[in-house]
């Protein structure tokens, strides 16, 4: 039923791209009145709501979040820079940071954004801890204090290096205005959604569409695109035929990472001169974690090893994916920080894979396709996410290669947080994954190395494992920039060598935009887009 | 009557119990614990044990399984279905909006699919065999082989994107009914003009008709008498129809951007959001029983040989 769909749409979508190569002149009227009409403004498609826009909690769009809300600094690629904080002082033992805030900032209500309205912010987020267990910051952060009308000293139980990083993130240290709280508190909902940001929410059609207005007085000065319409339409079919039509003029890869639109059909638009691509530097991996607990073959590392060489990235990247990401030869791209350290490529090599598996004393006996090792079947179970358009080609690209080196992959396909509970009790061999992103790596990825409903499962059962988390646990406290370069090369050399996260590709993030848009440009997370620096020729 | 009705009342009450116990009793089937589900839903990044225990808590999911339903179904007679698990707010706060959008699509479409089909089964039936009935039911067989959301994407691409005529999506106004509506009615009218027509041309040949034409009526006097008697047979089905198109809007919701039933149910299941759900099927059931009953005593108006059973 899902192939005959999936043949059907692919058949209308090469028709669509057919005709609009053959016959733009039809769409005139509308393109015309597209440029006309809503020229000025950006309207995108978003394949669903925007949902609660409570920064403190998860249930709502990152990308509306970003435009509405701001955080005390902001992550760039030239490393930690000022936003709603104007500067700030480290203390020498790295448990006090002190922030001097912007002056002159108002949330979108009117009230002014000042120490007490971060003080109440950041303890609102601290009073549901548990929910935020994920970013660690939220486990050391002993007291906030507002010691003047714009300086805020933040305590922290122990040093922690990464706590500007996450204090930078689209959720949740990020300001409401305090007449929003209900209660003195936003864990159970709030009462409006004014942040400082460059937007502000104007209309909200639950399930239909979002409309963000310029925030006039912003303090980094009014943004040139007036409004921001998000317009729900879950179908990729539709999407692409409202593009065409000038319904909607802006699409990017949304925060599942999902492209809602064929990459062909992408480019078609772009061919027929209306539209631009842009792509993102690399902001996440996908990979496979493979079960080094798991008391069958997964844990052995020469079982592993074979299988990162039976990946086919080139294809996979290429030909599945349509060049939209680029083959990855390791867990971090080498434009993450801390991450660009020599590692031993491992290439698609099937020849070297069987010989792996040869060495290591898995047999193919009397003829069998599968080998066998003290009468077990080297049989693994591969799970994937059923909604991924792309994972389960992947896996079957993988399958058959692993096929003809005696590895039998059976492939199962999942909702998501089915996936999510096997990679937390460990009831795996291999599974789908990808890394958090690039505001979140390596430091997030690599504390997630030792959580329990994270990836303990993937790493518990490699050689030397102790050692592994003792350094997990150090990286994040040394103040020592030198000894942290040393200690993330250690443990991203210990996951590799171990082959636990068999890389497959990174995936950037992809904007189709009108020609005439200008400052389209991306930010260090593939959450957000800074829409403020766009504007129309 | 009054024996007939309450004891048609109490069937539907029974089975409205039956039904709610099993749509509560998905949630013990899942294989993914509820309150798990919920916070993965929630976007939570990292979940872990202890905030799943006090999600269960939090939700009442550590009582006895009965205990749960009773208080559930004491709430929900008063159509208090509770808090959607996904996104906090109360259920009928989403699932009311949802309904009454799902309901002018059915209802416009439901007119739509009655008009087409009694036109297309007379029309044909008085024309049987002839080139217009064949291409007719020819024309019809392919357009309802067609897959609903394939068809869907090439009338927006004809009559939106070539032609400029229609959105290809939303509901912000009356065109934005004209495709949604185009697509279901092609659907189930294509099937049902033929249960007309056939049974038109059955009609055709009653003794009746020939005792009419005996008599000089007039053959439109004629096939008025045979369509009403034909559509006996139809009614019960058109009653039908809306409840079936109030459960199955799903592929042209999705197509249309139409936030209604379909779209909400799907977020739902997908989600896990277990109130919604349970909510959705409890509105689906009443909804079929409702338009039963409507049905049989439309018929019975129809036929009087009916109303002694009733």
């Amino acid at each position: 039923m899902k192939h005959s769909r999936n043949a059907l749409s692919a058949i209308f979508i090469l028709f669509l791209i057919f005709s609009s190569g053959c016959s733009d002149s039809g769409n005139e009227p509308a393109a015309e009145a597209a440029k006309q009409g809503q020229a000025r403004e950006i309207i995108y498609a978003s394949s669903k709501d925007i949902n609660d826009m409570n920064p403190h909690l998860y249930s709502g769009s990152m990308p509306a979040q970003g435009m509405i809300y701001e955080s005390l600094v902001e992550k760039t690629e030239d490393g930690i820079k000022p936003l709603l904080a104007e500067s700030w002082d480290i203390s020498e033992d790295g448990m006090s940071y002190t922030f001097h805030l912007r002056h002159g900032v108002t949330f979108h209500d009117g009230s002014p954004f000042n120490a007490e309205a971060v003080k109440v912010n950041i303890d609102a987020v601290q009073a549901n801890a548990e929910r935020h267990a994920w970013i660690k910051l939220s486990t050391k952060i002993k007291e906030v204090r507002a010691t003047d009308e714009y300086t805020v000293q933040l305590l922290l139980d122990e040093p922690y290096y990464p706590t500007l990083l996450e204090l930078s993130m689209t959720r949740p240290y990020v300001f409401l205005s305090p007449k929003d709280f209900i209660n003195g508190q936003t864990k159970d909902g709030v009462a409006g959604y004014d942040g400082t940001g460059p937007y502000r929410l104007a209309d909200q059609k639950p399930e239909q569409y979002a409309v963000f207005e310029a925030n006039e007085s912003y303090w980094g000065g009014a943004p040139q695109v007036k409004r921001i319409t998000a317009k729900v339409l879950p179908s990729g079919e539709t999407t692409l035929l409202a593009l065409q039509k000038g319904e909607v003029n802006f699409i990017f890869t949304d925060d599942r990472g999902a492209d809602g639109v064929d990459v062909e059909a992408m480019q078609s638009l772009v061919d027929s001169g209306r539209y631009q691509l842009l792509r993102s530097k690399p902001m996440n991996t996908k990979m496979i974690a493979a079960n080094s607990s798991s008391t069958g073959p997964v844990h052995e590392r020469a079982v592993r090893l074979a299988l990162w060489h039976a990946v086919d990235r080139e294809t996979i990247a290429g030909q599945i994916l349509h060049g939209a990401e680029s083959p990855a030869d390791s867990l971090f791209s080498g434009n993450v920080e801390y991450a660009d350290i020599p590692l031993a490529k491992r290439g698609y090599d099937l020849k070297h894979a069987a010989e792996l598996l040869e060495d290591a004393g898995w047999k193919l006996e009397n003829g069998g396709e599968t080998r066998v090792k003290n009468g077990r079947q080297l049989a693994l179970k591969l799970y994937y996410d059923a909604a991924s358009s792309s994972q389960k080609t992947e896996a079957e690209l993988i399958q058959s290669a692993a096929k003809t080196i005696g590895m039998k992959l059976e492939l199962i396909g999942e909702q998501s947080s089915s996936v999510a509970a096997r990679r937390a009790s460990g009831d795996y061999d291999l599974l789908f994954n990808q890394t958090w992103g690039l505001a979140y790596d390596p430091q997030s990825t690599v504390s997630a190395f030792t959580a329990e409903s994270s990836y303990a499962h993937t790493t518990g059962g490699i050689e030397g494992v102790e050692e592994l988390y003792a350094k997990i646990g150090q990286v994040t406290g040394t103040r020592d920039e030198e000894k942290r370069k040393a200690l993330y090369k250690e443990i991203l050399t210990t996951v590799h060598d171990e082959a636990v996260f068999i890389p497959i590709t990174h995936g950037s993030m992809a904007v189709l935009a009108p020609n005439d848009l200008e400052g389209v440009a991306f930010k260090q997370t593939q959450f957000e887009l800074p829409f403020e620096l766009m504007h129309f020729k | 009557m009054i024996r007939y009705a309450a004891r048609r009342l109490l069937t539907a009450v029974l089975l409205l119990l039956v039904i709610s116990f099993l749509a509560f009793l998905l949630q013990q089937l899942a294989p993914v614990d509820p309150a798990e589900a919920v916070l993965h839903a929630q976007g939570v990044p990292q979940v872990t044990s202890e905030l799943i225990a006090q999600k269960k808590a939090e939700l009442g999911l550590d009582r006895p399984l009965l205990r749960q339903y009773a208080s559930w179904l004491a709430s929900s007679v008063q159509l208090d279905f509770g808090l959607s698990y996904v996104t906090g707010k109360p259920v009928w706060s989403l699932l009311g909006p949802a309904f009454m959008h799902t309901l002018q699509l059915t209802a416009v479409s439901a007119a739509a699919i009655i008009l087409l089909s009694v036109a297309l089964g007379v029309y044909c039936a008085l024309r049987e065999d002839a080139w217009p009935d064949r291409a007719t039911r020819g024309a019809a067989f392919l357009l309802t082989a067609m897959p609903p959301y394939w068809l869907a994407a090439w009338l927006v691409w004809l009559f939106s994107v070539k032609l400029d005529l229609l959105p290809t999506s939303g509901m912000d106004s009356a065109a934005s009914f004209v495709l949604p509506t185009a697509v279901l009615a092609v659907g189930y009218a294509g099937v049902y003009f033929r249960v007309i027509r056939s049974s038109m041309i059955a009609g055709r040949n009653e003794d009746y008709v020939l005792y009419g034409r005996a008599n000089g009526l007039t053959e439109r006097a004629i096939t008025r008498r045979v369509l009403a008697n034909s559509l006996q047979v139809a009614v019960p089905m058109f009653g039908m129809a809306v409840p079936i198109l109030l459960g199955s809007t799903v592929v042209v919701e999705n197509v249309f951007a139409w936030p209604g039933l379909g779209t909400l149910s799907v977020k739902a299941i997908l989600g896990r959001d277990y109130p919604v759900i349970q909510a959705f099927v409890l509105l689906l059931a009443s909804s079929f029983v409702v338009f039963n009953a409507v049905s049989e005593v439309l018929s019975g108006l129809l036929n009087p040989r009916l109303r002694k059973d009733l």
